[in-house]
Formats: C-alpha cells, sequence, structure tokens
C-alpha cells in the first residue's frame, strides 16, 4: 500500500498533493471567511498573490544564488524544472508579497491570518503526504511494530506522525468556534504545529544536530512555540471588537475588500448594538466567539 | 478558563518542551551519516558494478574521491533523450575537475540494440554501464526514468532527481558535489 502510494505520487508528482492540499484549505478558509469579516473573493485574491510570489521569489532567488548557471541560459528563469528552486526563498516572497497586497487593500492583519489558518493546516497535511510520497523528512531506526521500511532501515514512520498530528489539528480548528481575540486562530495554530514538530522531531532520523546531540529543528520548534505562548498572552489584543451582527451567514461582509469601508458599513450595527441594552445571546448573535 | 491557569499551562507546556528536547537529543551522531546505503541524500551511494557495452567493469567504489553523476535512462524515453546533449557537454566541461559521469542503462527495459546507436548519435564521452538484470533499478529504488543521482567526493548522496534535468540544475549540483571535500 505504502509502496503503491509513493509509486504514483513518486516526486515531482508529490507536488500534486501539496496542491491538493492548498486548494482544499483555501475552499475550507473561504467558507469562513466572513466570521473574520473578509469576503472570500479577497480571501482567494490573496492565496492568488501568495502563491505567485512564492514561485517567483523562489525561482528568482535560487537564480541569485547561482547566477553562473543562469547566465548562460536566461531560459532557465521559466523552466518546469522544480529542483530550480528555493523553497525558504519563496515563503519569503509570499511573506513580504502577502503583507503589501493587504497593506494596499486594508485587510485587518490578525483577522487576515486567522483566516488564513485552515488554509495553512490543510496545507500541513499536504506537506506531510509530500514527505511520505518523496521519503523526506524520515525516522530513525526503530524495533516498533509499525516501523516502516525506507532507506535501507525499519524506521519510524514520521511522515505517518506527521500526516496524523496535522489532521489533528485541521479537525479541531474546523470544529472549534472562532476566537474572539484577533489573532488567536492563528496563533492556536502555529503554537498546535509547532508543538507537534517538537514532539515528531525527536523521532527524526535526518535532523541537523547541534551541540550535544540536540536536534536543530526541535529548538527552532521549542522557540516558536514559545513566541506563540507569549503572543497568545500578551501581544493579542484582549477581544476583538465584536463583529456585526449575523457577520458570519452569507452576505454580512462587504465584497469589496476595502477596509475602510466596511468599517463603516459596519459601524452603525456594532455601535447600535453595543449601546443596546444587554439582551440574552443567542447562537448566531454571538458570532464567532 | 482564567488567565493564570493558562499561562500555568503554557509555562508547563514550554517546560516539557524543553525537557523533550534534552531526552530526544541524538548522542551517537547524526542519524544517518553516510553508514546506510540508500539513494537518499547523505546516505552512501549504493555499490555497483556494471559492464560497458564493450565489456569493460567499472564498480562504483573505485570511484572514491571523485564527484560522480550516476544517471539512468533507456533509449525509449523522450526526456532522457532531451538532456543527453547537457550531461556530454557538462561532463566535458567539469571532468578535468574530477567529474565522472556514468550512464546507467536500464537495460532490463530496453532494447540492448538501440544503445550503441544512440550513444554515437549524441556522441557520448562518458562511460554507458548496461543494467543487464535491474539490480541498479533496484538498489537505487528507480520510480520514474530519467533518475539521477549527484554523488559527494566520500560517495555518500548529494542530490537525487527524478525526471528530466535542465543544464542549469545540472550545472548547480555538479559544482556543489565537486566543491565537496573527500
Amino acid at each position: 500500500m505504502l509502496a503503491l502510494f509513493r509509486s504514483i505520487f513518486a516526486p515531482p508528482r508529490d507536488l500534486i498533493l501539496i496542491i491538493a492540499a492548498a486548494w482544499l484549505g483555501l475552499a475550507l478558509s473561504e467558507k469562513r471567511a466572513r466570521r473574520y469579516m473578509l469576503s472570500p473573493e479577497m480571501l482567494n485574491n490573496l492565496v492568488f498573490v501568495l502563491m505567485i510570489a512564492f514561485l517567483l521569489g523562489g525561482r528568482l532567488l535560487y537564480a541569485a544564488e547561482h547566477l553562473s548557471a543562469f547566465a548562460q541560459n536566461a531560459l532557465n528563469l521559466v523552466s518546469f524544472n522544480t529542483d530550480l528552486f528555493d523553497p525558504a526563498g519563496g515563503v519569503a516572497a509570499a511573506a513580504v508579497a502577502g503583507f503589501a497586497f493587504g497593506q494596499r487593500r486594508g485587510l485587518p492583519f490578525w483577522r487576515t491570518l486567522d483566516a488564513l489558518t485552515l488554509f495553512f493546516a490543510s496545507l500541513s497535511v499536504g506537506l506531510g503526504l509530500s514527505h511520505l510520497a518523496s521519503g523526506l523528512a524520515f525516522g530513525q531506526e526503530t524495533a516498533v511494530p509499525w516501523a516502516i521500511q525506507l532507506w535501507g532501515a525499519a524506521r519510524h514512520p514520521t511522515q505517518i506522525y506527521e500526516i496524523i498530528a496535522a489532521l489533528g489539528i485541521l479537525g479541531f480548528l474546523w470544529s472549534r468556534k472562532s476566537s474572539p481575540r484577533a489573532g488567536g486562530d492563528f496563533l492556536l495554530f502555529v503554537a498546535l504545529a509547532s508543538a507537534s514538530q517538537l514532539v515528531i522531531g525527536g523521532f527524526r532520523g535526518d535532523s541537523l544536530l547541534l551541540a550535544g546531540g540536540l536536534r536543530l529543528q526541535q529548538v527552532v520548534a521549542w522557540a516558536v512555540l514559545a513566541a506563540a505562548l507569549i503572543s497568545i498572552e500578551y501581544l493579542l489584543p484582549a477581544r476583538a471588537p465584536a463583529p456585526a451582527a449575523g457577520a458570519d451567514t452569507a452576505g454580512a461582509a462587504p465584497e469589496s475588500g476595502n477596509t475602510a469601508r466596511r468599517k463603516v458599513r459596519n459601524a452603525g450595527p456594532a455601535v447600535s448594538k453595543a449601546k443596546a441594552p444587554p439582551r440574552r445571546q443567542t447562537k448566531k448573535s454571538r458570532g464567532p466567539g | 478558563m482564567q488567565p493564570i491557569q493558562r499561562r500555568l499551562i503554557s509555562g508547563l507546556v514550554l517546560v516539557a518542551g524543553l525537557l523533550l528536547i534534552f531526552f530526544s537529543a541524538d548522542k551517537t551522531g547524526a542519524s544517518t551519516a553516510g553508514r546506510i546505503p540508500a539513494p537518499q541524500t547523505g546516505f552512501l551511494a549504493p555499490e555497483f558494478t556494471l559492464s560497458t557495452p564493450k565489456g569493460e567493469r567499472i564498480a562504483l567504489s573505485e570511484l572514491k574521491g571523485r564527484a560522480i553523476l550516476i544517471n539512468l535512462w533507456a533509449t525509449w524515453c523522450p526526456p532522457c533523450r532531451a538532456e543527453m546533449p547537457a550531461i556530454e557537454k557538462l561532463y566535458e566541461k567539469y571532468q578535468g575537475q574530477g567529474l565522472t559521469v556514468l550512464g546507467v542503462n536500464a537495460t532490463v527495459q530496453d532494447n540492448p540494440l538501440d544503445i550503441v546507436p544512440f550513444v554515437q548519435e549524441y556522441g557520448l564521452t562518458f562511460p554507458i554501464l548496461l543494467d543487464e538484470t535491474g539490480a541498479v533499478a533496484r538498489k537505487y529504488e528507480l520510480r520514474s526514468l530519467p533518475s539521477s543521482y549527484f554523488i559527494n567526493r566520500d560517495g555518500t548522496v548529494h542530490y537525487v532527481v527524478m525526471g528530466a534535468m535542465t543544464e542549469a540544475l545540472l550545472q548547480t549540483q555538479i559544482e556543489e558535489i565537486l566543491a565537496s571535500s573527500n
């Protein structure tokens, strides 16, 4: 079964799994966009910008690192060869482009990240599947009954651990109500994802080692986890302003994506609601909280 | 949950994380460390001995100290044909610096009569080896043709490419294995 899966999705076909996960994640995020007072169309545009920037940035940075190879034939810049790519450069370019796009369109920073949380969570599942297909991020040798035969030894199936953890996080985030604090959902995802990497990192067989045999991936995961927990506790605003009544129902959020205009439109009901005498909240009126 | 409880739990999680890092430290050194033969980055390149069409035998172990590109190909495979001119060009450019290219023909799934005309058609000057039993394809877990394995001077796998390579990719990987230490 595993051999068949690895054969079907052998690199570079493993990228299909990541693309499928991104597509699914975007669909889930769009479904939830209005909870964060964002239009699905705007979220779609943002993800499109992120992906284009990721592809362009990754290729251009790789070319910059290997100028001599590309100088002889500039057409390699548009090659379909996926190995001519710097993933870290792609992520950096996507982050810069996404931030610029958000600023230009006046998107609220934390709420936009919250809205993208399911996209990132789904992408993590795709990444785990891709690792399983390519054999990357493999585990260390072991005699546990559930070990898989990979790269000449019986190993911890760390890729399967990764998929299970990512699916669990995706399911948990999907099933829970949105955090009332802007940024709360995104930082919760970061904390859970880094905690899972912290645990799984201990079973990896390809770890970069620091002094005393400490694993770099675990140290980085712990630092990210600490940053996420501290941010949740001390940096986020106590509670985001309550969204307009019914903000999680279709049509509540404006389609234009212009936040300034949106604020004006939403100000009325939000303010009048705040001034209204307290009443028992219904499930719907509680909105994302 | 009260903020104080939340902070306590966060603190405990971080302390547990630190303990986990220390307890799962790998005291034996890098986990793979080029000890096991496998067709994956960081592992020892699986050993093989094959013959050329002229009957000369070449063993991978004899080439230790040289940067090696192992290219698995077949005459019927269009991407293999597409990348051959670039491989030959870069072999001529870098062989003086210690590059060896081994063109391993997947003979078990090819027509042996087509091999020599193919080599002549592309003017290939690097050694062509015949994998007549499919043993090398199995050892290198061949999943698609062409597949290329860049081997460092110390005999460990530096990079694996499945599918056709462009000249730019070939050059960057060749320069990296040439720069590797023995």
